[in-house]
């Protein structure tokens, strides 16, 4: 019974030279075959190991990306909805081209926004706890997630508006509150700096969109929460 | 006979022993592995769900303050079918995906989705990422 112990245990000294030993015991060679038929099954235990836990946690990793995946993109769903909404109306009533346009383009902004962001979260990596999510989340330019006091100094570190203070005020505030006088310049800082349009411009633009159609502010009042 | 008996329980339980061992390391591994891919495909699933109610969503709300303005349209058909639509969007467990009759509701509120654009008499466009994002202008 010692010897079993022994022989998985303890690494045998001087391996190789031992083999051709004539001297040798012969309990070497048969602590060797030993050792290695042990080896071999930890490895397959390993392998059955990685089949089951696998098997185990895709399901778990699935329910909780689905649950992430839709609990944010959907409310970019929401703003694509509401621009659709609005461009289905201006459709019917003969709007101008030039809103009907853009529409079109803050649609185009939304997916390009919605692209980014899913991104990231695909790329989220098993240790991803709140705090991870949440500094991950703040990365990805998502005002919604950051309370409203925060705001402020949150958008002030990125540096997507580093060359404009005034502008992170604009863009930490409700889209409501917004004149349309900064509207103008947005897009170029926009463009220029970042890899895709942030939520709070195209927020922004919406708001002045409603506006500029004549339909009362109530319409984005389910975009509130954003 | 009965020393024997040992010695040849104690190799079995050797095998055992180790086999388990492999399977405990090979178990956490496999399961951080299984959780980032299940991951990956959960979040790209539930965002398709996401995606596609928030849309509905958006576009019905939108439409029900609209439609409140007009006086004409207070028990129109359009608005009991934008208030049927609305509560079964809301009823929805879009972010469950253990949901059993997912596919079933899904299908009821796509439904009801068409049937609330003839009655608007529009043609929305979602612009949905996928089908690839092109100016119009």
């Amino acid at each position: 019974m010692s010897w079993v112990r022994a022989a998985a245990l303890v690494p045998c000294p001087g391996d190789e030279g031992d083999v051709f030993d004539e001297e040798a015991d012969e309990t070497l060679l048969v602590q060797r075959e030993w050792r290695n038929h042990m080896h071999r099954r930890i490895k397959e235990g390993y392998r059955d190991g990685v089949d089951a836990g696998k098997a185990v946690a895709l399901q778990q990793g699935f329910n909780q990306g689905y649950k992430k995946g839709a609990e944010i993109i959907i409310n970019y769903g929401q703003l694509r909805g509401t621009l659709s909404a609005l461009l289905s109306w201006c459709h019917l009533h003969g709007n101008s081209s030039a809103l009907i346009s853009k529409i079109h383009n803050l649609l185009d902004a939304v997916g390009q926004c919605e692209e980014y962001v899913l991104k990231h979260l695909k790329s989220f990596t098993p240790e991803s706890h709140v705090v991870d999510l949440l500094d991950s989340i703040q990365d990805m330019d998502l005002c919604h997630v950051v309370p409203a006091e925060e705001k402020i100094d949150e958008a002030k570190d990125e540096r997507l508006y580093e060359n404009n203070a005034e502008f992170n005020k604009n863009c930490s505030k409700s889209p409501g509150e917004i004149d349309g006088s900064s509207t103008e310049r947005c897009p170029t800082q926009q463009h220029a700096h970042s890899e895709s349009p942030s939520l709070p411009w195209i927020l922004e633009q919406t708001a002045g969109l409603v506006k500029q159609l004549g339909v009362p502010v109530d319409v984005l009042q389910h975009l509130k929460q954003l | 006979m009965a020393r024997s008996q040992d010695m040849f329980d104690a190799i079995v339980m050797a095998e055992e022993r180790f086999h388990g061992e492999g399977y405990r390391e090979g178990y956490e591994e496999g399961s951080s592995m299984g959780v980032v891919e299940g991951r990956r495909y959960g979040t790209l699933h539930g965002a398709k769900i996401g995606s596609e109610i928030g849309c509905y969503r958006g576009f019905a709300l939108v439409w029900k303050c609209l439609l409140h303005r007009c006086p004409a349209e207070k028990d129109s058909k359009k608005v009991k079918v934008l208030d049927s639509l609305l509560g079964m969007i809301q009823k929805f467990p879009y972010d469950d995906p253990t949901y059993d009759k997912l596919h079933e509701d899904l299908d009821r509120i796509r439904g009801k989705f068409k049937q609330l654009c003839s009655l608007l008499n529009v043609q929305p466009d979602f612009k949905i990422p996928a089908e690839g994002s092109v100016l119009s202008f």
